[in-house]
């Protein structure tokens, strides 16, 4: 089963990660998801797939009253980060979900009116929880077309949706990376697959590059801190992306 | 068709066990954390606090049993999820099919009429069937643990009891039966709480 960890806490500000289900079909790819609340507010960032709602949910409830949320942030488009919107809607029908503008008119289809969308502009916008505000980072083409991060200036924590993703094997569960170059290797095939642009790449890396980043908190696999922020983000920015290699 | 079912509410509903669940948990760390405290006092007090020591000991089980049935319920919440999310899958499914089917006529209309009739009706009153199982199970659990925070009230009146033999330590030892009757008190009302949510 799922648990839901908290990672980050300052006073009403906390962040949770919801991490690693061992009861997950192998089908399934593993996904982590995060909620950060302030005070009474909060935000689910990539609520996951609705194969895994009940893992997501019950975790959550175990921690955190899910009926502060009020709003859903999207990194982007795919099943594995959205599909299960439809049931969150049927929990809370008021949230609003937050995604590129891009796929506005798509994620509708895995459920939501039209006035549950809030279409982020490719420059990205803030996101106010509570008395804080997040700021919606472009990671486009990284790997969506249409893809953005969250940035929590306050908590020094970016939510990297795809980026930063390892596959990690059985037995490797630790919620943060403890041997970073162990850890790379677990995440070098699916970015130089999954991330399709070396220029976006690069902008990435040198827009990131500039932000005071404590956690680095991917979808997939475990979380980068302190050091391994900065080693990521070199790692990153030297990997050729964007071919199929034989 | 099928009867439409408030599967919001329920996924709420879950959400408000929940609530109660770990406030109970809480309770029950407390009431641990007292009953260690209660030992070494009955410790202290020697002879004459014999009796307030056995009790404070059971009393630390007691809380140990009740964290036990929290986590009990806890599971039991996650397989009503479950539940909750399949039927909800269903019942898109058979809207789905609902409007298929005003939208044909002739053989594809009978193809689609007896799919209704089988495989995916019969999967929607499964899936209600399973959250009305679960719901009952919950409840019988739920009545188990007031049974249980039955035994921790008599536990602490008993403590009471015994602290009136304390000798010098009389007050001390009354004062720490009280305060088990009080958080224990607190739970018994969570219990009310759990017991207005079970279905």
């Amino acid at each position: 089963m799922k648990t839901a960890q908290v990672i980050y806490e300052n006073g009403d500000h906390r962040w949770l990660a919801i991490v690693r289900d061992p009861d997950r079909p192998e089908y399934l790819i593993d996904t982590n998801e995060y909620v950060v609340s302030v005070g009474d507010d909060a935000i689910l960032l990539d609520p996951g797939g609705s194969e895994i709602f009940p893992a997501v949910f019950s975790a959550l409830c175990a921690e955190f009253d899910p009926r502060r949320i009020s709003k859903i942030f999207a990194s982007h488009q795919d099943p594995d980060i959205a599909s299960s919107l439809s049931m969150w809607l049927e929990f809370s029908p008021d949230l609003k979900c937050y995604i590129s503008w891009l796929w506005a008119g798509f994620v509708p289809h895995f459920g939501g009116a039209g006035d549950t969308f809030i279409p982020i502009p490719d420059p990205g916008m803030d996101i106010p929880v509570g008395r804080e505000r997040l700021r919606a980072v472009p990671a486009h083409y990284l790997h969506s077309s249409g893809n953005f991060h969250l940035y929590d200036p306050k908590a020094k924590i970016l939510f990297s949706g795809d980026v930063g993703a390892a596959l990690l094997p059985s037995g490797e569960d630790g919620l943060f990376v403890e041997n970073f170059d162990r850890h790379i290797a677990h995440a070098e095939g699916f970015h130089r697959r999954w991330m399709g642009s070396e220029r976006a790449k690069r902008d990435w890396c040198a827009r990131v590059g500039d932000m005071d980043i404590d956690m680095l908190c991917p979808q997939h696999g475990a979380i980068y801190r302190g050091e391994d922020v900065r080693r990521f983000i070199d790692w990153f920015a030297q990997l050729e992306v964007g071919a199929v290699k034989s | 068709m099928s009867q439409a079912w408030d599967t919001g509410g329920e996924l709420r509903r879950i959400v408000r066990i929940n609530e109660e669940i770990k406030s109970v948990v809480a309770t029950a760390f407390k009431i641990n954390l007292m009953a260690m405290n209660a030992i070494f006092l009955a410790k202290r007090a020697g002879q004459a606090a014999l009796g307030f020591s056995v009790l404070s000991n059971e009393l630390r089980r007691f809380a140990t049993d009740l964290q036990q049935q929290m986590e009990v319920l806890r599971q039991m919440t996650h397989g009503s999820v479950a539940s909750v999310t399949a039927l909800v899958k269903s019942e898109r499914l058979n809207r789905v099919v609902d409007r298929l089917r005003a939208e044909v006529s002739g053989q594809a209309r009978a193809i689609i009429e007896r799919y209704l009739r089988t495989r995916q009706t019969t999967a929607f009153v499964l899936h209600q069937e399973a959250i009305a199982t679960q719901n009952r199970r919950l409840g019988q659990t739920i009545a188990d643990t007031a049974q249980l925070v039955e035994l921790g009230s008599v536990l602490a009146r008993s403590a009471k009891i015994e602290a009136a033999y304390g000798g010098s330590f009389s007050a001390a030892l009354m004062q720490v039966s009280s305060d088990f009757e009080h958080t224990i008190a607190e739970i018994h009302r969570s219990l009310e709480l759990l017991s207005r949510h079970r279905d």
